[in-house]
């Protein structure tokens, strides 16, 4: 019987046409079905493996919100054995910080005094080339805190406006805006940093929070030209006080 | 082990199916041996211009930017996907139990195939690739490429439609989803990257792309062997037939979530890296499923694993499955993810997928399959013996070196003061491996070109037993003591 299949030849009279070989023979059919069960293990195994897929879904997916492109989770940590600083990664001047939160305060105060700082002549006065600027911190503290009505002279020209109070924002935010100003359009003297912590602004709030409605010019006069607000300086490196003073 | 002998119906019917796809198959073997010896060679090259890069210098045809992109071509369109494809034939013949019909059009277009995997390696070399791995070549080549593909698979739609048993055994299942699955994702990846998206967003869908490539065609074809090469030769069912079919539908459901996980920290939306790598993670239950059953299924019969070549380098395929997915879900959270993305890790993680796990499972099939298509017999035992060692040399080499190298060269990148370049320098000791690794495979795979030679031209050995890797103790390799084994 098998070697009459094996002598089968399907495509008779054509030489080359394979016989059934010995491999189709021997093999095994294809059985089907298998109902084995698997262990406690495996079963183990694979709860573990959904509360981890889970895990790492639910904690870094931030609500699969389109507008979150930052996971919190995603932080490269530099190794120090490989020649990385970890404290180096991390230190971004506290200055450009404060700067750039400063800026962001700016925002308020861009409709009159323009993202240049130079004001629209005639209307508004210009902070670059102002004397309130560039003088002692305690002039500015109050107009922040208080506001300024007209008239009111500021590098030679007479502006007739009414300048609000930004008593209403936080200690913080006026002490960034007024380093802002101070940094980025004031001609600081020497030694001046132009920085105004949070600190020197409270100290403002206690000077001048008696005072009831916006400045006049007379009233601004009678606080001396170069009289900062109290407060020690900081590192601008860090943002930490500094202690000598 | 009481097996039910095939009638000699059955015989007669698997011999006549086995003789309609004897030149297609052939076909696409011998080219994808031709294209892998290549593709190996260029891995050596490239590896060894990487570690040395003043060799040859000044000579634009042997950078590292040209032969890297021409090596992987070669190796996934040239080799993977053509090998794949001959391995699907056969099997949906055999599982359909249809004769493969329109041999001569599949032929013809597997030609073009050819030429098109030509000009793609080709026109890389020259210069005009594009940067984009795996989608290197020129625009105008995609066409070609998944025209051809969809004629050659096309012809397998009838054969399902005419399958002769009613219920659809899991490899054919895992054919059919390979078969859809491919045009699937190649045209979405070649649509959105060159009609203009931004690039970044091209970049992602590239990532996508490349783990789609692997999960959602190289491993339902690997796994469509696996489920049909395992149970044939140990002559038994496979252990939990419900648990292949779950492996079937997780990876269905899971397989496209994944890629993006690759550029995690990068300019996407926080949860796109964050759902695929949650979906790598939850695959380790689709390649637990299988590998679990997989085991038992051969539970008591590990013996096989010394004689039979097709057995071997299958599971040798399928536990570098599972190595890969692990490794996969590891690097794609965050913890392991941020100091490997970017490394020599991810050419580790895509050859140990394209070579460790992918390749060693369709030599498996190959070893299994063509002796039944050509009606000899391997030439030498020996030869099969030290391609799987060699082969697995090789590999491990490149892994275990491109890991450890991608660990090292990863911790260098996040080292944000120091240049670019240091990270390079410090890990390419590492690349020494991969050379070597790549030298060892090219090796393993000329042994295999010359054996898939001699079958191709009827030098085979006629012989009534199988070619083992080694003779059973005791007994000669007769037909009878070898049953099933090859």
């Amino acid at each position: 019987m098998a070697d009459e299949i094996k002598n089968i030849d399907y495509e008779q009279g054509l030489p080359g046409a394979i016989d059934l070989h010995d491999s189709v023979k021997r093999e095994n059919p294809l059985s089907q079905g298998g109902e084995g069960t698997v262990g406690l293990t495996v079963m183990v195994i694979g709860a573990l493996i959904l509360i981890l897929g889970g895990g790492h879904l639910f904690s870094s997916s931030n609500g699969f919100k389109s507008s979150i492109y930052i996971s919190e989770n995603y932080q490269p940590e530099p190794r120090p054995s490989l020649g990385g600083d970890e404290s180096a990664a991390e230190q971004v001047a506290w200055i450009e910080d404060w700067m750039s939160d400063g800026k962001k305060v700016y925002n308020n105060c861009i409709a009159c005094h323009q993202a240049s700082g130079l004001g629209i002549p005639g209307q508004f006065p210009p902070l670059v080339g102002s004397e309130w600027v560039d003088q002692g911190t305690s002039r500015l503290g109050a107009i922040m805190l208080h506001g300024i009505n007209g008239p009111f002279k500021v590098a030679g020209q007479t502006y007739n406006q009414l300048m609000p109070a930004w008593n209403n924002l936080s200690d913080e935010k006026i002490a960034q805006v007024v380093t802002y100003i101070r940094r980025e359009f004031g001609s600081l003297q020497e030694g001046d940093d132009g920085v105004v912590t949070t600190e020197m602004i409270k100290a403002a709030r206690e000077q001048f929070g008696s005072h009831s409605g916006p400045y006049t010019e007379a009233e601004l006069l009678a606080i001396p030209a170069d009289e900062d607000l109290p407060g020690s300086r900081v590192d601008l490196e860090t943002g930490e006080p500094l202690s000598e003073g | 082990m009481t097996v039910p002998q095939p009638t000699p119906e059955e015989m007669a019917e698997r011999a006549s199916i086995d003789r309609s796809t004897r030149y297609p198959v052939m076909f696409f073997f011998t080219s994808a041996a031709a294209w892998l010896l290549a593709a190996t060679l260029l891995g050596f090259l490239s590896s060894l211009k990487l570690r040395v890069p003043e060799l040859w210098d000044g000579c634009e045809f042997v950078t590292y930017g040209r032969l890297f992109p021409a090596h992987m071509s070669a190796l996934v369109y040239g080799w993977a996907m053509q090998a794949g494809i001959g391995v699907m034939l056969w099997l949906m013949a055999r599982l359909t139990r249809n004769e493969l019909k329109h041999g001569v059009t599949i032929i013809v277009i597997g030609h073009v195939w050819n030429a098109a995997v030509t000009l793609m390696v080709f026109s890389v070399w020259f210069g005009f690739g594009r940067g984009i791995p795996l989608l290197d070549f020129p625009r105008w080549i995609w066409p070609v490429v998944a025209l051809s593909y969809a004629l050659i698979v096309v012809w397998m739609v009838p054969m399902f439609r005419s399958r002769r048993d009613s219920p659809v055994y899991v490899s054919e299942m895992f054919i059919v989803g390979a078969a859809v699955w491919f045009p699937w994702i190649f045209l979405t990846a070649n649509i959105f990257i060159n009609k203009g998206t931004a690039p970044v967003m091209g970049a992602g869908i590239d990532a996508w792309y490349i783990t789609n490539l692997i999960y959602f065609w190289m491993a339902p074809v690997a796994l469509a062997v696996a489920y049909y090469i395992i149970p044939k030769i140990a002559g038994r069912p496979i252990y939990s037939y419900p648990l292949a079919h779950l492996t079937f539908w997780l990876l269905a459901f899971l397989a496209g979530w994944t890629g993006f996980s690759r550029f995690m920290g990068g300019p996407f939306p926080a949860w796109m890296p964050a759902v695929s790598g949650a979906a790598a993670i939850f695959i380790l239950l689709a390649i637990l499923a299988t590998v679990t059953n997989l085991m038992l299924t051969l539970k008591g019969c590990s013996k096989l694993w010394e004689y039979s070549p097709s057995l071997r380098f299958t599971v040798f395929g399928m536990l570098m499955l599972g190595l890969y997915a692990l490794l996969s879900a590891m690097s794609s959270t965050f913890y392991f993810g941020k100091n490997l993305q970017f490394s020599h890790f991810v050419v580790g993680m895509d050859t140990l997928a394209f070579y460790g796990f992918f390749s060693m499972t369709i030599f498996g099939a190959i070893y299994f399959i063509v002796p039944r298509i050509t009606g000899a017999e391997w030439p030498s035992g020996a030869r099969i013996r030290s391609h799987f060692w060699w082969s697995t040399y090789g590999i491990m080499t490149l892994v275990v070196t491109m890991l450890v190298g991608g660990v090292a060269q990863g911790g260098n990148l996040a080292v944000w003061d120091q240049e670019f370049s240091t990270s390079f320098v410090n890990s390419s000791a590492y690349v020494v491996g991969r050379a070597v690794a790549w030298a060892l495979i090219s090796y393993s795979n000329f042994l295999f070109l010359y054996q898939l030679a001699l079958m191709f031209a009827g030098k085979g050995r006629k012989s009534d037993g199988p070619t083992l890797i080694h003779a059973e103790p005791g007994t000669a390799p007769s037909a009878k003591a070898a049953a099933g084994l090859s």
